[in-house]
């Protein structure tokens, strides 16, 4: 009876525990820390200036929001900024400010609250797999384990060659298409663990493999075919009586 | 008769015993008693230690009489109890029956080796003093000097 | 559509929205209109309310205005439309508990501790950003709007440390009161609690990030009212915090006020920190005197100590906050104090002795020579009190060498007409202005709390500022039209191009600094500002009671020294060098032992050994301002008191009783004994000086411009540079914050990093 009693207790304070180790995108990956420390590759005097071809997007940018509101332009402008170095140095984001004329720390706000926004070096190729429950039913994990044996790397690292980084990531919205992952903009469904493979070996060699599912269906039809509109739509006089 | 007679003994000895009727009026005035006894021994400052057990009840039967010069100070009149070092002291107070003359005792490191007079009442005294941080810091003019 | 289908009455409706079935049956989009059933009752007429006791004289009120009448806990209210529920609340005197929300930041809602409950709405609404509406009837003490408390409550502890023992807060904590007046009595929290970086945002504020709540009004108060956007949120979700993301100092002189406006213990004093609680400290009401705003202030003491000062309410002069000198500096009321009077020994060297001597000394100084003889300097600290028995002691003496340290013009109209040395349209009258024209000033440090003033205008009245002087971080935009003087003389002949906004303007205001008077050309700037002003006032049309022309001074004691008759600077006693010279807290060092004949006797009367106390040869300890109950006048002319919050270190006296002894001494006795008398007497030679908390209109401006005219002096070319241009120069201005460690390390923070100065925390 007592005994009964205390091995519930102890699963119970191991199953509240367990909560704890729950680790989101934001602490594992794109987060970190939301302070800023200087270190030799992330530091204000870090090179950055925007590519005469980005000055004219931002501009354009700024353009869209009305006179006096060029803080509305943060986000995109920092995407930009992200874009062209790969990652947001604090020295973007202090760049970001000069251009919209706001102070610093309104722009250190927007970024540490996006995980979008990455903080932190990354590779060339920014692999983030979903292992969300869709995608692990249908074995996101051989996908995540293919990935970690042919990198080399563990979650939340980058290769020596700075090529790829990955990061395990929460729904990215295509669970019709489970399991996958995205490198950079594209989405890789519809995985095996070998499409994983041929992907990573594309990329290494330099060719980018066309983005979307594997395995030949078009984009989110069901995996077994059509089993709706397969014939093509009837005319306007369908099912009228004829006498009208 | 014969008790006559032994306290005239007795008073003959004790003036005897102090070196004359001065010595025994020294005595008298300085320690306000007058004993004799047998000297156990004399300390490193000249402090003389007597004892006899026969004639004084215990508790009275071992006393000192002070050296009258100590460390350049004169300790005539003005005698002080720390005077007595460590060692007699513990014969002294009945600690032990062992005198030191035959006991020497054991070096030890807290034992002091010249005596120090208590300063109480003296300028040199220990006064207490508060360690609490001060409210206010005054001002300290500058040296003349310095201007 | 069928035709079968019988059309519901109107009754039938009314009777449908009535009913709760419909509401909860409806979906969310179409409950937006919570008032239809007041509506219906109105048309309704007869129908039974259960809210309104008087719903005819309910209807013709609001006929009559457009109020909102609102209830609270059934009793009814009229405010204005936009008024927030928890305002609606304050008005019949329901503390609604919140975190967030300050009256004098923006809303932000996001601590969700004062959600009530609203009849018929679905979920408690946040009553800080909730605009009312009419007929609304609001609970707030329902069961609905309890749990919500609850629940925020629990939720906010759920990752505040309870570590309240050793929290500096703990005692005038927010969270605390709230805790025990709204929160459960226990938490079913288990789990393991956040825990936060501290951040060091310098010698002043120190930050234990853990027990923070996320409420962001020390962001809001950052950016809004001291204009310094150093503070942000950082991360998200569980994540977030404050902080500058960055190593930073926050660096604003206003920097101390986000100590009170932080609910919990986040953000407390580094000073202050483990030195006592406020429970502990004895509260008492009084006046800084670190710059010329006069703010109002508590002095928090304990055994004869002051332990902090706090700002305290005064909508005219500082609204609720202090500046960072007014707050911290009164570690330098502790040290280099003068305890006991000081004479000079034959070898040259100060000695203490005592008070008879000292004063004998003095009197004796006194009487052996002639009145014109003798002069006195009145320092920037020096009370009315003081000021008034000093003057009347010399005046018996035949003496008027009476000065102040600081320079005013005394050619053309100079201290004769009030309203040429104040601050006319006084501190709260900026918030009415529409053009504010600043003149080699730095009105951020000389004056934070009027500079806050102006920046808060400036960010809800949009206020235009123009400046003329060297260009300056106010903490808000200005037009920079220049320093050199020659920009002055285009304003005031009508040919600078700024001239045609200042003729636009409808409510202008010309601020000009008292050090941009002090020049040698001194007569000559206040000759020109003048006229620019008073162009001004004739292009605009305002009416007569508006004043154009302001004066911003820098020291406590001015004001009352010119009201008082004092002459500006110290020119006269330089051409007439005196063998007497009585200091009253003079210690800006504007006269030398170089200005004086070798044989000539220097008195300094005060409570600082600075530079006044280290040239002198007899010294008269005085009290400072927290320890004594003395007038001063701030730059508006407002003239206020402080009191006695402890007494005076050692055998320091107050300065007006010392005077009054030496008089009775050198055998010329004034005729008062107490502090009462004394201000009778100020009340004879000037009756604005007992009118406390009170503004004496002065307005001659057309006059004083006539005289100016005469005045034949040319402007000098140099630029127009305010003495006090960054941060640095803020901290250490007077013998107090000169005296104070806390001061030094701020001065050390700015210029060397906040690092400089850090301290490993105990805790």
């Amino acid at each position: 009876m007592f005994l009964c009693a205390a091995v519930r207790s102890a699963v119970s304070h191991t199953a509240r525990q367990v909560r704890g180790l729950h680790r989101s995108a934001a602490r594992a990956g794109a987060g970190g820390i939301f302070v800023h420390r200087d270190t030799p590759d992330n530091n204000p005097d870090t090179p950055f200036d925007f590519t005469e071809e980005n000055k004219k997007r931002i501009e354009s940018i700024i353009s869209m929001y009305p006179e006096g509101h060029k803080q509305a332009a943060t986000i995109p402008v920092l995407d930009l900024a992200q874009r062209q170095h790969g990652w947001l140095p604090i020295s973007a984001m202090n760049k970001v400010a000069e251009v919209l004329e706001v102070p610093p720390m309104r722009v250190y706000e927007v970024v540490t609250f996006y995980t979008m926004f990455l903080r932190q070096p990354v590779g060339k190729y920014f692999i983030q797999i979903c292992t969300t429950t869709p995608c692990m039913l249908c074995n996101s994990d051989s996908i995540l384990e293919a990935l970690q044996n042919k990198l080399g790397i563990k979650v939340g690292e980058t290769t020596p060659d700075k090529m790829f980084t990955l990061i395990e990531v929460e729904c990215l919205g295509a669970c019709v298409n489970a399991p996958m992952v995205q490198i950079n903009d594209d989405y890789y469904e519809d995985l095996t663990p070998k499409d994983m493979d041929d992907i990573i070996d594309d990329l290494k060699a330099g060719r980018v493999p066309p983005p979307g599912p594997r395995g030949g269906r078009f984009s989110c039809e069901p995996a077994g075919g059509l089993t709706s509109l397969t014939e093509p739509p009837k005319g306007p006089g369908f099912g009228v009586r004829a006498d009208l | 008769m014969a008790e006559y007679l032994n306290v005239v003994r007795r008073a003959l000895g004790q003036i005897g015993g102090h070196g004359g009727l001065k010595g025994l009026l020294v005595q008298f005035f300085r320690a306000n008693d007058v004993k004799t006894g047998a000297l156990i021994g004399v300390d490193k400052y000249g402090n003389k230690y007597f004892e006899d057990n026969k004639h004084y009840f215990f508790g009275r039967h071992r006393w000192v009489l002070y050296t009258t010069e100590m460390n350049g100070k004169n300790t005539m009149w003005e005698v002080d109890g720390s005077m007595v070092p460590a060692e007699w002291h513990r014969w002294l107070h009945c600690m032990t029956d062992d005198p030191p003359t035959t006991h020497p005792p054991e070096p030890k490191k807290f034992l002091a080796e010249v005596h120090q007079f208590n300063v109480s009442g003296s300028a040199q005294q220990y006064v207490p003093y508060s360690t609490t941080r001060k409210k206010v810091h005054e001002w300290v003019p500058p040296k003349a000097e310095a201007q | 559509m069928s035709t079968k289908v019988k059309q519901p009455s109107l009754f039938h409706w009314w009777l449908k929205l009535r009913s709760p079935l419909f509401w909860s049956r409806r979906p969310n989009s179409e409950r937006v209109m919570l008032r239809l059933p007041t509506v219906g009752r109105a048309l309704a007429g007869a129908a039974k309310s259960s809210l309104a006791p008087s719903n005819t004289v309910r209807t013709s009120v609001q006929a009559a205005s457009n109020m909102v009448e609102v209830f609270v806990d059934g009793k009814p209210v009229e405010v204005e439309p936009g008024t927030t529920v928890l305002q609606a609340c304050e008005k019949v005197g329901v503390q609604i508990p919140r975190f967030c929300y300050h009256e004098r930041l923006s809303v932000a809602g996001n601590c969700r501790m004062c959600l009530v409950e609203i009849e018929k709405a679905p979920k408690p609404v946040a009553a800080c950003a909730m605009p009312v509406m009419k007929g609304w009837n609001i609970l707030t003490n329902s069961e609905k709007t309890r749990k919500a408390r609850e629940g925020v409550m629990e939720f906010l502890l759920a990752n505040h440390p309870l570590d309240c023992p050793i929290c500096d807060q703990g005692g005038e904590c927010d969270l605390q009161d709230q805790s025990m007046q709204f929160g459960s009595d226990r938490s079913r929290f288990t789990e393991r609690k956040r825990a936060v970086e501290d951040k060091n945002i310098g010698p002043l504020i120190k930050t234990i990030m853990t027990r923070c709540i996320q409420c962001t009004r020390c962001v809001r108060f950052a950016s809004e009212i001291a204009g310094v956007e150093d503070l942000g949120t950082t991360g998200r979700g569980n994540n977030l915090q404050i902080g500058t993301y960055v190593e930073k100092m926050f660096m604003s002189e206003l920097s101390g006020n986000v100590i009170d406006v932080c609910p919990v213990g986040a953000l407390t004093s580094k000073p202050y920190a483990f030195t006592a609680r406020p429970w502990e400290t004895r509260k008492t009401e009084s006046i800084d005197v670190m710059d010329a705003v006069g703010s109002n202030i508590i002095v928090s003491t304990r055994g004869g100590e002051v332990m902090r000062v706090m700002p305290r309410l005064n909508e005219d002069v500082n609204e609720e906050w202090i500046s960072d000198k007014t707050r911290f500096s009164y570690d330098g009321l502790k040290r280099q104090r003068l305890t006991q009077p000081m004479v000079k020994d034959g070898s040259g060297q100060l000695t203490a002795t005592t008070w008879e001597d000292a004063l004998t000394r003095v009197a004796g100084a006194l009487q052996s020579v002639q009145g014109s003889e003798v002069a006195a300097i009145a320092g920037g600290l020096a009370d009315a009190e003081a000021l008034v028995s000093l003057k009347d002691l010399l005046n018996r003496l035949d003496s008027e060498n009476l000065c102040t340290e600081e320079v005013f013009p005394m050619e053309g109209a100079g201290t004769d007409l009030r309203s040429n040395y104040l601050l006319n349209s006084r501190i709260a009258g900026i918030e009415d202005c529409d053009l504010l024209l600043l003149i080699g000033t730095n009105p951020r440090y000389e004056a934070p709390m009027f500079n806050a003033r102006v920046r808060k205008s400036w960010l809800h009245n949009e206020l235009q500022v123009a400046m003329v002087g060297q260009s300056v971080d106010l903490s808000y935009t200005y037009d920079h039209l220049g320093e050199e003087t020659s920009v002055l003389k285009e304003l005031a002949d009508g040919t600078h191009p700024f001239c045609q906004v200042l003729s636009a303007a409808k409510r202008p205001v010309v601020v000009v600094g008292s050090s941009a008077l002090q020049r040698e050309d001194g007569a000559a700037i206040l000759g020109a500002v003048s006229t620019i002003a008073q162009n001004a006032r004739t292009s605009s049309g305002v009416e007569e009671g508006w004043k154009v022309l302001n004066v911003l001074h820098r020291v406590a004691s001015q004001v009352a020294a010119l009201d008082l008759g004092y002459k500006a600077g110290v020119d006269a006693i330089r051409k007439n060098p005196p063998k007497v010279l009585f200091l009253l807290g003079a210690d800006a060092g504007c006269i030398t032992r170089a200005d004086l004949p070798k044989d000539s006797l220097i008195i300094y009367q005060g409570h600082h050994g600075d530079v006044g106390a280290t040239m002198a040869d007899i010294i008269l300890p005085g009290a400072a301002y927290t320890e004594k109950n003395a007038t001063y006048v701030n730059t508006e002319g407002r003239s206020q008191h402080t009191r006695v919050a402890v007494t005076a270190p050692g055998m320091a006296r107050e300065d007006w009783k010392i005077i009054r002894a030496v008089s009775d001494l050198a055998g010329v006795a004034l005729p008062y004994d107490t502090v009462d008398e004394v201000r009778a007497r100020l009340e004879e030679v000037s009756p604005n000086l007992v009118r406390y908390d009170d503004i004496q209109e002065a307005n001659y401006f057309k006059q004083a411009n006539e005289l100016a005219q005469a005045v034949n002096q040319d402007l000098i070319a140099s630029p127009l540079v305010p003495p006090q241009l960054t941060v640095k120069d803020f901290y250490m201005t007077d013998s107090i914050s000169r005296a104070s460690q806390t001061m030094a390390k701020c001065v050390k923070a700015v210029t060397e990093g906040a690092a400089a100065v850090d301290e490993p925390s105990i805790c």
